[in-house]
Parts: C-alpha cells; sequence; structure tokens
C-alpha cells in the first residue's frame, strides 16, 4: 500500500459503517425518516453536512434521536423559549381587547397557528404554569389505551362550540380528574383560541399517523448498492486491489438481501401486534379481567356459530343501564354506547382479526366441536386494554395447532365414522389422535 | 353398441367466429394491449416489457394495501338472528301462473338460496330452473325504486290521493274501471279484488294469461260442466300420449309433473310408458319411449282416428274419421288396454281439439282415476275472449281507468297494436307491477308491487292446497304491494299482513282439527309452508258431468288440413327458461342453455335437416319469415315441414340484461274463434344471405365414440339388470393401477345420478349457480368457450338423423378417486381429501390448467376474465349483465369463495354444505341423520335423478343404487374410479 488519499480511506471504512447500522439495534430503531420542524430539520441538514464523512455513525444517531424526541414535544429546549418570545409581541396585543372578541376571532396568521401547535405540545414556556396539553391528549395514533380524550375527540366536541365554552374547561375544570390535571392553568383568552384553532385541524386530517420505521428499506438500498458496487468491481478491479475483500461483501450483501427480503415477504399482508384505536376506549382489561365478564357474555355466538359476533349495543346495555360510570374516563365512553342506541347508529368497530376470504373459519367448529378455549389464539385478552393481535394468523400457524391438538374422541359423531380410531384409542393402541388424524390437513376443510 | 352422435355435421365457424366477435371493449386491458386485432399497433418488445413492468408494479402495489375493515355490531339485534348462521323460511313462489313451494334460506338478512319445500304435495321437494334464478330477480336494480307518475319520482301519499280521487270521479260518472291481472289463485288477493270492485261500483276484473289455456277451459266446459283445468296425475298413468303437450317442461304444472313422471321411471317397478307426438324436440319429446313427428295441423285428423279405434274397442262401434297422417292402431290398442290407467293430454289451444281429448279420455275411463276433478287446478283461470272483450270495450272508449298488474299485453298479446290502440282511449292508466315492462312504459301511474320474497301472500294452487307466502327480507326499494295498495285505494285501513291472518282464521281453521288456537294454528302453517287438509273436508269442485250427458259431435271437428302444400308449420313454444319472458332480464335463465338445442341468450328458428337441405341452409343463417328475420338453428327431430319459434324473447323495455336479446314473435300468434293459437304457416321462407353467431354449448364437449351413455330396453333389463351395461363388468376386471389403491375409512362422499329419471330440466344447474357463486360470462364469452357451469346437462343423439332419439347426462366434478387432474398440477392446487373429495384450492391455484387439460370429462372451468370484481388488476372485468354491482351481489353465498380471474373452478361437492351438516352432527353429539347432507343440485332436484351421500353408509339409498346392475361410472376404462355413479337409462320400448 503506497499512498492513500483522504477519500480513498473512506472505501475502505464503507462495509464497516454498513456493519455498524446492522449490529446496533438501538441505532436501526432510531433511523426514522421524520419530518420535524423546520429549525430542526435544518440544524440535523447542518450537523451532517459539516460531519458528513468524518463523523461517527453513533454520534450521527444520537443526534437523531435528540431531533425526533423534539418533534414528539417530549424535550424544551433553548430554541422553543428563543421561538416563544418571537410570537410574544403579537399575543401581547390580542390581550389589549375584550375577551369577548378575542374569543370570537376566526383567522389566523402561519405564526398564531405555530403558537397554537407550541401551546399544546408543551412547548411554550409559561413559567411555573407551563402546560403541556399533548402529555394526555393524543396527537399521534397510539398503539395502547389512552384513557383521555385525544386531540381529534376534544376538537370534534368542541367543533361547533365556541372558545369560551372551551375555555370554562379549561379554567374552571369540572370533574375529579380534570380538577386534579387542569389545577391553576392560567392560559389567556388568546391563547385558548390558538389552541382550539390548532386542535380544529385534527377534524379534518384526523391524527398524525405515526411515520413508518423504514430502517430495512434503508439497510437494503445500501446493501444493494455495495453488491452492485463490488460485482462492477470483480470485473473492473479498479476499487479493492485485493478481490478478497470484492468477494466478502458480495457474499454478505447477498446474505442480508435474500434474509430481509425473506423475511419482508413471510410478514406481508400479515398484521400480528394490530391495535387500532377504536371508536370507544372498551378495556377487555377491565370487562374480562377486572370484572370477570366471561367472553361467552358478549360474543355470544362464539359457540353457535361460524363467527363469534361483536355484540351489538343491546348486549352493552344489559350492564350499563344501570352502570353509568367507570372509575376512570368511563362517563364520556359509556355515554357513546348509550348515544348510539339512542340514535340507532351501529357502533363501527375497527376489525382486528380478520383472515382472507378465501379461508373458512368456524368458531363453532373450534369452541363448541374442538373445545378449545378463547385464548388459544386470542391471547390473554384478560390482560389487554387495547386489543391487539396475537397470532400472525398464518396458515402454518393454523397447521401447527393442527398437527398437535388431540381430538376428543367421545362425540357420537366421531364414536360412529371414526369408530377404528376411536376403538384402538380405547384399547390403548394408540395415545391420542391429533387433529391431522381427522383430516385436519385436508385443504378443503377450510379453503372452499 | 349404439352409435352416439352430437351434430349434425361440423362446421368450420371460424371465419364467421372472427367476424362477428368483437375485440374486448375497453382496449387499456391487458388483452387489449396485447390482442392481434389492434391493427395500429402490433405488440412489440417494448409493449410486452411495459405490460411486465406495469403487471409487476399494480401486483406489487396491490398487495401492500393492508385495508382496514369494520366490523358494525346490530344496535338491537333482532332475537331469531345468530350473525353467520341461516335462517330458512316456507314460501312460496308464484310468478303469473307459476307455482312452487319453497324454502328460503336467509344469511344476516338476505336471501341467498332457494330450496324445494319437502313437505309440498305437489311440488314434493322440487324447483324448476326459473323457480331458483327467480331469487336473482330480487336484487335487480331495474326493478321500479319508488312510485312514479308519468317517469317522474314520487311518493305513494301523493300519487294515493291523486289516483283515489281520480278514481272516485269515475265512478261518481258511472265510467268503467278495470283491473288486469294475471290469474289470481290466491284466496286472500281474490278477496281484496272483490273488495276493491265493490268500492268502486262499475269496475271490473279481467284475467289474462300470456301463456293462454282457455280452449281447454270451454272444452272442459262442455265436457264436464267445470271450466276448469282438471288434476292430472302422471303418477297413476301407465301410459302417458301426449299430443304436442310438453308437460316435463313448460305446460301447465312442470314441477308437479316431473315429480311425478319421475316417480314412475323406476325400472325395477311399474314403470311408466310415455309416446309423444309432437312437432318441435320438446323436452317431454326427448324423454319419451316413443316419440312421432307429426305437424300440428295434422293433430285433429290424428285424433279422430285415435278416437275412431277406441269407440271401436270400447263401445264396439264404427266411426267414419278422415284417413289418418300416422298409424295410430298400436297406440289406440295400448290405450284401450290400459283403460283407466293411461291418460291422453293434448297441448293445442284449439277447443275441438281438447274437446276430442276429453271424449277420448272419458271413453277410456280415466277420468276420476288419472285425471281428477276434485283437486283441479286453479292457476289456469283466464279466457283469451275476455281480454278480447276489454280491447273492444277500450277502443270504443268504454274504459275509463286500466290497472295493470304483472301483465305485459303490449309485448305478449297477439294483437299489440289493438291494446295499444286502446289505451290511448283510457283516462287513468296504473301499473301495479314491480319490475319495468313495455306495457307499464306507456302507463301514466307506476307503483310498484314489492318482489314475491318481499310479500306476504296465499295461493290455492290446487283445489284443497294451500300454501303461505312470507317475505324473507325487508323491502329493499320503496315499493308497496299490489294487494296492500289495493287494500289502501278501498279505503280499508288493514295491512294486507292482517288481512290474511285474518282470512285464514275465518275460513281455514275449520278445515283442520290440530289446532284450536288461531295463532298457533297459523304460526304452525306459516313455518310448514303448505297447508293440506284432508280432501274429504274441503269442498269438491262437484264431480263432472256424466259422460253419456254431454252431446258431442265429432264429426263437427274440422281436420284443418288446408294450409297449402308449400307452406311451412310454424310452431310456437315456451323455453324452460324464459317461458313468456317475464324473467328475461335474469342472467342466470338467459344463460341456461335450452336443454335440446344447447344454445342460451337467443331464439332461433328450428328446422328440421331434411327441409334445411332442401332450402340449401346450413346453422347459423338468417332467413326471412315474412314479418320477422330468424337465424336457423338446424334441429334433428324436428318434424319436417316444420319450423318452431320460441316465445319470450326480443323484450325492449324490462332492462339492461334482457333488452333485445333474440327477436320478439307474439305477433306472428293469431287467434282462432277466440283462442290464441301458438301456431302459424309461413308461406315464403327466404334467405337473406346473412349468418348470426350463436352462444351454444353443444360443440363444446365431445365424448365422441365412447361408452358414456348406457341405455337398454325395458324387456332386456327384466331379464338382465346390467343389461345395456356389460362393459361395466368387463372394465372392473380389467382395470389395473400402478397405484395403491386409496381407502377412505371414515366418509367417502358419493353421488349416483340416475339417467332413467333426469328429465334434462336444467334446475341442477341454476341449483348450483345460486348456491356457489357461479358468476355469469355473457354471450360472447359463451360463444368462445368460457361458460362457467359447475354441472352441465350433455345431450346427445342416437338413431337416425331425421327422428333421432335423446339422451341427457348432467355432467359434472367426478371426483376421481385416480385423478388425472391431480397429478398434473405443479402447485398442488388441486388434490384429494380424506374423504374421497376432489379439492380445488382457488388460491394456491395460479392458473396453468394443466388440470383442465388433463381432465377427461372437461368440468373444469377456468376464470379467462375477471366475472366477477373479485381480482386486483384493472381493465378486465367483463360483467356486461352488472352481476357485479353492490345489489346483484347480495345473492352471493357468503361460505363460497368468489373466484379471481386466472384460477380454475370446479364442483365441489357442495363442500361447504358437508362441512355444515358435520358440524352440527358434531354440536348436537350424534350421527349424520339419512340424507341430511344434499348438494345444491339434489336437493331440488324435481325428478330426484341425483342422490348424494356417504358411500361408506351400507344403509345408505346411494349404496342401494350403487349396487345395482345399472351402475357405471363415466369412461370407467380410464380408471379414474369416479365418485359420481350413473345408473343405465332403461327406455320402456314395447311399440
Amino acid at each position: 500500500m503506497s499512498k492513500v488519499s483522504q477519500a480513498e480511506k473512506i472505501k475502505y471504512l464503507l462495509p464497516f459503517i454498513f456493519l455498524s447500522f446492522i449490529l446496533n439495534p438501538a441505532l436501526s430503531n432510531s433511523l426514522q425518516v421524520v419530518k420535524t420542524l423546520k429549525v430542526q430539520v435544518k440544524d440535523t441538514a447542518k450537523t451532517q453536512k459539516k460531519d458528513t464523512l468524518k463523523v461517527q455513525p453513533k454520534e450521527s444517531t444520537n443526534l437523531q434521536v435528540k431531533d425526533s424526541a423534539k418533534a414528539q414535544g417530549k424535550d424544551t429546549s433553548k430554541i422553543q423559549v428563543k421561538d416563544s418570545t418571537k410570537v410574544q409581541p403579537k399575543d401581547t396585543l390580542n390581550n389589549q381587547l375584550p375577551d369577548s372578541v378575542i374569543y370570537k376571532q376566526t383567522n389566523f396568521s402561519t405564526e398564531e397557528l405555530i403558537r397554537g401547535a407550541r401551546l399544546f405540545n408543551g412547548l411554550v414556556y409559561l413559567g411555573d404554569k407551563s402546560i403541556n396539553c399533548v402529555a394526555c391528549h393524543n396527537t399521534h395514533v397510539s398503539d395502547t389505551l389512552n384513557w383521555n380524550p385525544d386531540a381529534l375527540e376534544i376538537s370534534r366536541k368542541y367543533l361547533d362550540k365556541s372558545a369560551r365554552d372551551l375555555s370554562r374547561v379549561l379554567l374552571k375544570p369540572i370533574g375529579p380528574k380534570m380538577k386534579l390535571v387542569h389545577k391553576g392553568f392560567q392560559l389567556t383568552a388568546g391563547d385558548i383560541v390558538l389552541i382550539k384553532a390548532y386542535m380544529n385541524k385534527f377534524v379534518g386530517i384526523g391524527l398524525k399517523q405515526n411515520k413508518p420505521v423504514i430502517t430495512y428499506l434503508l439497510l437494503l438500498i445500501i446493501a444493494s448498492v455495495l453488491f452492485l458496487l463490488s460485482s462492477v468491481d470483480v470485473v473492473i478491479r479498479k476499487i479493492y486491489k485485493d478481490q478478497r475483500i470484492n468477494w466478502a461483501i458480495l457474499t454478505f450483501t447477498t446474505i442480508f438481501i435474500t434474509w430481509i427480503l425473506a423475511v419482508n415477504a413471510i410478514a406481508f399482508g400479515r398484521a400480528k401486534g394490530f391495535a387500532p384505536a377504536q371508536p370507544i376506549k372498551f378495556s377487555h382489561a377491565v370487562h374480562a379481567g377486572q370484572n370477570k365478564t366471561d367472553c361467552n357474555y358478549c360474543h355470544y355466538t362464539a359457540k353457535i356459530s361460524k363467527t363469534a359476533g361483536i355484540p351489538p349495543g343491546s348486549v352493552c346495555l344489559n350492564c350499563h343501564f344501570l352502570v353509568r360510570n367507570g372509575t376512570r374516563s368511563g362517563a364520556t365512553e359509556i355515554a357513546k354506547v348509550l348515544k348510539a342506541i339512542d340514535d340507532k347508529k351501529p357502533i363501527e368497530w375497527v376489525r382486528i382479526y380478520k383472515l382472507p376470504d378465501f379461508v373458512f373459519f368456524s368458531h363453532e367448529q373450534h369452541v363448541s366441536a374442538g373445545g378449545i378455549t378463547c385464548d388459544a389464539c386470542h391471547g390473554n385478552v384478560k390482560e389487554m386494554n387495547r386489543l391487539y393481535q396475537v397470532p400472525d394468523l398464518s396458515m402454518g400457524w393454523c397447521i401447527d395447532c393442527h398437527k398437535t391438538r388431540k381430538v376428543n374422541l367421545s362425540n357420537e359423531y366421531y364414536k360412529t365414522y371414526y369408530s377404528d380410531l376411536y376403538d384402538s384409542l380405547k384399547a390403548g393402541k394408540i395415545d391420542s389422535v391429533r387433529v391431522t388424524g381427522i383430516g385436519g390437513r385436508d385443504c378443503g376443510k377450510c379453503h372452499y | 353398441m349404439k352409435k352416439y352422435w352430437k351434430d349434425i355435421e361440423s362446421k368450420k365457424k371460424k371465419e364467421e367466429v372472427d367476424g362477428i366477435i368483437k375485440a374486448p371493449d375497453d382496449d387499456n386491458s391487458l388483452l387489449g394491449l396485447l390482442s392481434d386485432r389492434r391493427k395500429d399497433m402490433a405488440a412489440s418488445r417494448r409493449d410486452f416489457l411495459k405490460l411486465c413492468g406495469f403487471s409487476f408494479a399494480v401486483s406489487a402495489l396491490s398487495s401492500c394495501q393492508s385495508k382496514i375493515s369494520k366490523a358494525v355490531p346490530y344496535v338491537i339485534a333482532p332475537v331469531e338472528l345468530t350473525p353467520g348462521e341461516a335462517l330458512y323460511y316456507a314460501s312460496s313462489y308464484i310468478n303469473g301462473s307459476d307455482y312452487c313451494s319453497i324454502v328460503v334460506k336467509t344469511r344476516d338478512g338476505r336471501p341467498i338460496k332457494i330450496e324445494g319445500n319437502p313437505e309440498s304435495g305437489i311440488s314434493r321437494g322440487g324447483t324448476s330452473a326459473r323457480v331458483q334464478a327467480s331469487l336473482l330477480d330480487l336484487y335487480d336494480g331495474n326493478r321500479f325504486h319508488n312510485p312514479l307518475r308519468e317517469g317522474i319520482s314520487t311518493g305513494w301519499e301523493s300519487i294515493d290521493t291523486e289516483i283515489i280521487s281520480k278514481l272516485q270521479k269515475i265512478v261518481r260518472e258511472k265510467g268503467t274501471i278495470i283491473l288486469l291481472t294475471p290469474t289470481i289463485f290466491s284466496p286472500s288477493t281474490e278477496v281484496v279484488i272483490s273488495g276493491f270492485l265493490k268500492k268502486f261500483t262499475g269496475s271490473e276484473w279481467v284475467q289474462y294469461d300470456a301463456i293462454s289455456y282457455s280452449a281447454m277451459l270451454e272444452a272442459n266446459k262442455i265436457s264436464f260442466g267445470k271450466q276448469v283445468i282438471p288434476d292430472y296425475r302422471f303418477d297413476k298413468a301407465d301410459l302417458i300420449v301426449s299430443i304436442g303437450a310438453d308437460f316435463l317442461g313448460t305446460w301447465l304444472s312442470p314441477i308437479e309433473y316431473t315429480k311425478q313422471f319421475s316417480s314412475r321411471r323406476d325400472p325395477g317397478q311399474d314403470m311408466n310408458w310415455l309416446i309423444q307426438l309432437e312437432s318441435n324436440l320438446s323436452l317431454t319429446g326427448s324423454n319419451a319411449d316413443n316419440r312421432i313427428q307429426i305437424k300440428p295441423s295434422q293433430e285433429a285428423a290424428i285424433l279422430l282416428n285415435i278416437y275412431k279405434e277406441i269407440i271401436k274397442g270400447v263401445e264396439n262401434r264404427h266411426f267414419e274419421a278422415p284417413s289418418s297422417p300416422i298409424d295410430v292402431s298400436e297406440i289406440s290398442k295400448k290405450l284401450v288396454s290400459s283403460a283407466g290407467k293411461s291418460l291422453l293430454i293434448s297441448g293445442s289451444n284449439v277447443k275441438h281439439v281438447q274437446l276430442l281429448v276429453n271424449e277420448i279420455n272419458r271413453l277410456l275411463g280415466n277420468i276420476g282415476k288419472t285425471i281428477l276433478f276434485d283437486s283441479f287446478l286453479r292457476t289456469h283461470l283466464a279466457l283469451d275472449s275476455n281480454m278480447e272483450m276489454l280491447i273492444g270495450k277500450m277502443q270504443k272508449g268504454d274504459v275509463n281507468a286500466l290497472l295493470v298488474w304483472n301483465v305485459n299485453p303490449v309485448y305478449n298479446w297477439y294483437n299489440r297494436d289493438a291494446f295499444t290502440e286502446g289505451l290511448k282511449k283510457v283516462g287513468l292508466t296504473v301499473s301495479l307491477s314491480g319490475s319495468p315492462d313495455e306495457t307499464s312504459s306507456i302507463l301514466q301511474y307506476i307503483c310498484p308491487d314489492h318482489h314475491y320474497l318481499e310479500s306476504w301472500n296465499d295461493a290455492e294452487p290446487k283445489r284443497g292446497h294451500f300454501s303461505l307466502m312470507q317475505p324473507a327480507i325487508n323491502q329493499i326499494f320503496d315499493t308497496r304491494q299490489m294487494t296492500d295498495t289495493l287494500l289502501k285505494w278501498s279505503g280499508s285501513t288493514m295491512g294486507y299482513y292482517d288481512f290474511i291472518k285474518a282470512y285464514w282464521v275465518d275460513n281455514m281453521m275449520r278445515l283442520q282439527s290440530e289446532f284450536i288456537d288461531p295463532v298457533t294454528f297459523f304460526d304452525h302453517t306459516l313455518q310448514k309452508g303448505i297447508f293440506e287438509p284432508a280432501s274429504s273436508i274441503v269442498e269438491s269442485a262437484g264431480k263432472p258431468g256424466k259422460s253419456g250427458s254431454i252431446p258431442f259431435d265429432p264429426l263437427s271437428v274440422k281436420t284443418g288440413d288446408n294450409a297449402g302444400k308449400n307452406s311451412t308449420e310454424i310452431v310456437f313454444y315456451e323455453t324452460i327458461a324464459l317461458g313468456e319472458g317475464r324473467q328475461a332480464n335474469n342472467p342466470w335463465l338467459q344463460e341456461l342453455p335450452d336443454p335440446v338445442t344447447r344454445i342460451c341468450w337467443d331464439n332461433y328458428a328450428s328446422i328440421s335437416p331434411k327441409q334445411a337441405k332442401e332450402f340449401n341452409l346450413t346453422d347459423c343463417d338468417v332467413i326471412n319469415l315474412g314479418k320477422v328475420e330468424l337465424p336457423v338453428h338446424i334441429q334433428p327431430g324436428q318434424s319436417y315441414g316444420t319450423i318452431g319459434i320460441a316465445l319470450g324473447y326480443g323484450r325492449n323495455k324490462c332492462g339492461i340484461v334482457g333488452n333485445d336479446v333474440g327477436t320478439d314473435v307474439w305477433p306472428m300468434l293469431t287467434s282462432e274463434n277466440g283462442n290464441i293459437v301458438y301456431t302459424g304457416t309461413s308461406d315464403h321462407i327466404t334467405k337473406t344471405g346473412r349468418t348470426y353467431l350463436f352462444a351454444q354449448t353443444q360443440t363444446h364437449h365431445s365424448m365422441e365414440g365412447r361408452a358414456f351413455v348406457r341405455e337398454a330396453g325395458l324387456n332386456e333389463f327384466r331379464n338382465n339388470p346390467a343389461a345395456g351395461n356389460e362393459l361395466h363388468a368387463y372394465n372392473l376386471e380389467h382395470n389395473k393401477s400402478l397405484y395403491k389403491e386409496r381407502t377412505y375409512p371414515h366418509h367417502h362422499w358419493g353421488m349416483a345420478i340416475d339417467l332413467n329419471k333426469c328429465t334434462g330440466c336444467g334446475n341442477c344447474v341454476i341449483a348450483c349457480q345460486a348456491e356457489n357463486n357461479v358468476p355469469v360470462v355473457g354471450k360472447v364469452e359463451v360463444h368462445r368457450v368460457h361458460e362457467m357451469h359447475w354441472i352441465r346437462i350433455d345431450r346427445y343423439y342416437t338413431g337416425e338423423e331425421d327422428n333421432p332419439e335423446v339422451v341427457f347426462q348432467p355432467v359434472l366434478c367426478q371426483h376421481c378417486q385416480n385423478a388425472p387432474c391431480e397429478n398434473v398440477c405443479p402447485v398442488a392446487a388441486t388434490n384429494h381429501s380424506s374423504e374421497g373429495l376432489n379439492q380445488m384450492i382457488y388460491n394456491r391455484c395460479f392458473g396453468t390448467r394443466y388440470c383442465n387439460n388433463n381432465c377427461p370429462y372437461k368440468v373444469r372451468r377456468f376464470n379467462w376474465f375477471n366475472y366477477s370484481a373479485a381480482g386486483t388488476l384493472t381493465g378486465n372485468l367483463r360483467d356486461k349483465e352488472g352481476m357485479t354491482g353492490n345489489l346483484r351481489r347480495m345473492v352471493l353465498n357468503p361460505d363460497v369463495t368468489i373466484r379471481a380471474q386466472g384460477v380454475i373452478e370446479k364442483c365441489s361437492f357442495c363442500i361447504q354444505r358437508i362441512q355444515a351438516s358435520k358440524l352440527k352432527a358434531k354440536y348436537e353429539n350424534r350421527a349424520l341423520h339419512e340424507n341430511e347432507i344434499q348438494t345444491a343440485c339434489s336437493q331440488s332436484c324435481p325428478a330426484k335423478a341425483i342422490v348424494f351421500g356417504d358411500m361408506n353408509d351400507h344403509k345408505s339409498e346411494l349404496n342401494r343404487l350403487i349396487n345395482s346392475g345399472r351402475r357405471y361410472n363415466l369412461l370407467e376404462e380410464l380408471f379414474t374410479m369416479p365418485s359420481v355413479n350413473y345408473l343405465t337409462k332403461i327406455k320402456n320400448k314395447i311399440l
């Protein structure tokens, strides 16, 4: 190795940078593409520009972690304080007007809207009485149960009402929980109007979606680029003199690309862990867990029909005719059920467990004939506040169970038609009959 | 071995095909891009790459979307309803004069299948293709959505007040109000109508049936003193002689007659004998033991000769008859020898012919034995002369208001111009029909009726046989039942449901002694669907008049052989599927191939091969018959000198499916002595030089030269139960397989089809289509051999070209134990189950069609295009019939996958029904009941020709059939070991 220029050194680093990306899980989690506030985007851009090549991978990720955290409004730093002071003069101007006039304000400048957003996200420094709405009221779609109403719900409720109504709740809270949390808020009329204006936008667009994690896509692109480079270099022999490096890169990237494609292809269209927000914050943990309601009480067709059934509103009413207040925010959520029944408008739940149309699945077959408990497929629902999909509902998952599950042959039906198996089981010739033993792997049992 | 043939000569239709078939409608489709018909752009390599890229992108994108679906429960759940479980309602099918007792299967509030009601003494669990398809009419978006005034939507309130005030004004001015309906055989409706007539004095009720039996009614009035059509008992007749009456297909009450006829087609027992004399090759003629070709004009002369022979045989009197065109001495001898157990019927609508038939039956002593008047038919009561009189009045301007319900004289009255002319002089015209037709299109007001599946009603199709109709779904559109409308206009505050209930409590309660409580009685009857009290309790129609008391002069009968020598006689007939054309907007029926000609989506002029040669005509030539131009279909067995043309086609106001399908030939009908005559003559038939394209399923399934249909005579069968089936024993002995034979120790599903019972009516085809979501493909696609029916009925001719015998054979997936299709599938998308089923897994199939190629029975169907809107690729939807619209899709069975483009599908032995019944047995902790599992085709077969069951169940009916000497398998020399078994056809060949 003779004289090596700075640029040439880097080419040897490339594979290692890539490796470190893969091997550092924390890092890959944080590699999110996020649209942040302008300032922050600028900042990251700056740092990246400066240290594009020099900077250590770990450092750059730390920066990004910080940035993304900022975007979610969890961090209050100097920049924001500076920002709030920027819009302050406008605010003070508003204060000179009487409140009744301010509450009727309908047109807002961009600056004002930004301030509304910042107020909601707790980015405005108001001394000891700083507020942080987003801490309790989600602006993003969340996959855990948050008992408090999210920004969308509040905005829907106050869409037709004036900002003065909102101010009453904020400044003179009523409910016990609200009294505790909304204690001592000192918001000006101007700020409340801006908060309301900010929340109004959710009515149109809904809650913000969480940005997809595309770490693996990035890695795949990098791996593909490396793969291409190396395969070209195998021929032209310009980059690496030692061909073994090329071959090593080629082998490694091939394995990586195949693996990532395979894993993702298998997971394609499957929704393991799918936990959507439901129109009513219904907690299975409260109903099935704490109150020990039997699954079959609400899902009363599971034993007698193909489908387990979503309970109709009238079933809710069996208890909630009397039970109108929950321990947490039950009052608001139970009120939704009662309203739906009064309006004769069905509650549109988001379906979680869904098999493709070409699969026939019968709850009756599994629960009644097969004697399988609910948690075998649905997991420990009793501990789920927000319900999520436990299995991936793949065919392999189905077949695995069919292979291992023992059949109870004591049913008259089996005794008649599977007498050979029943007799040998009784005689002790075989120790068990699995579902596959009675045709549980026939394609046509589920696909027709 | 008999030689079977299917076609007269193979024709080279290639040029015609290319000439007439249009390129796909939208050329943006993949096929359009690749099509060599695009002259400006031959598919280049670039296009190919473009397409590759496109399809990759589309498939990638379409699979990325994961749809968020909603689960929407009821607000307050109905008590009787379990989501996901089927509910069955007993009801009745009434459409014009068609009647059937049915059970409606509903899922989550929508009817998805119609089954026969085994409780009924009339249909006894059978249905017809029309009954099965009537389900689809419910989901027809072409039905009226709301009341209309001069074509503009309006509300019931305003239309009611307007019409009532107009009617009242007419009554005040002593005008005439006419209510025009088909034959009404609902007792409650009759009372509603009479109430309406009483309320509006000066109003009259006219019944009109498009297919008229008025000559028969008039003749029976003279012969027996009762103007009704008697109850024919085909199950009690050893010998049936039918002169042009297609009683298995369309005549009077075909479901009932098929049941009765087939019950006597068991060769082991007392088998009946059917002689058919006819011009067209009808369904009945195809099933006849002897078929004799005659011209319609010869009917009277033949009957006179039969009369002559019989009066000689029975009363030993001499009678001078004109010379007979055919030798009737044998037939007459047989009739005399089976006197009292024979039946002579005629499909003619000429009074003197029917008088002669009555007289012969009387002489033979059949009245009271095979022809019963106690339980006469009430489904056909209309007289043509009444309609004639009505039109006369209308033309004179004597009619002030005309209310039309469910009849369509503007389309199917022979003299439609006179009717339309008269209509112009009627002040107020109201249509009460539920769906648009030619008549309602020119009426002022439309007060739409419910579909029958949304209605309450009752029926008495035969005296003493009552049945109830109940809604299986809430009304889809803003319609109101006709009877409710009449009740409202009559000033009644009662709904029709309460009305029926009250009527039944008042009138039916006393006919039974089982229930004392009226509510229990009504509910119980409603659940059963039918009410058939002991016949002695029902007041009888009175005995027919004494035999000698009726003056009858046989010499007055005109032999009517006055047609010119060169003229050709035309016979008009109804098809099995469309009948008079009421259900023309039903794509299932339009696509049901005619049992004999195997043509769908069209009517045509059937002509005998001999005459075709004389006129130098080939299949598909268009000829001019004077009033209309029609394509020619050369029909073996068509009587020489006659042409057969189907009525019921050529509608233009029924909806997107049925408009302009076929040719309208109703104006060619004539009237004679006040009765419409369904025959005619044509003096000049000219070739137009044009050709036409048929969608014909016949030429596609050739199994030539093989013993797929085996038959024998009754005498041979009596000597040897395996007569005609000698090959079976030979094959059993010689068939050897390399593979180890599979065993099915638990269940082994199988089927037996009795070719002797099957009449080929096509009910199973539509039943299967409804049950298994079989798509409709349309005329062009059928022509391109893309039809999708899972069960087809093959028809073969044997014997001479000019006078062939016909055999029918339903062919479905044979569920072979050595299935040739399974070995060749590269992805194991078709394989065998542990219960002997040949399974087809749609989501696994990727469309190589190897299985299709390797199937010797050609029962596999390929989704060439996106017929069902289940595919993801755009631009390939083939749905001219609107079957993928939201409303039409409500007919789909949720338990059966909708197949996407590019996959093979085929009969599954209704595995969804097998699974459901098994699960029910497990849930109830019991073994399966006998015949508990029924496939869609076997459940509603009116002939009971299809039997499904477990071949391992040795006590089953199926095993009894399988173990008979008549059993054989299709193409058993291939050793495919099918699970579908056929029983040889045994013809009663005595003549």
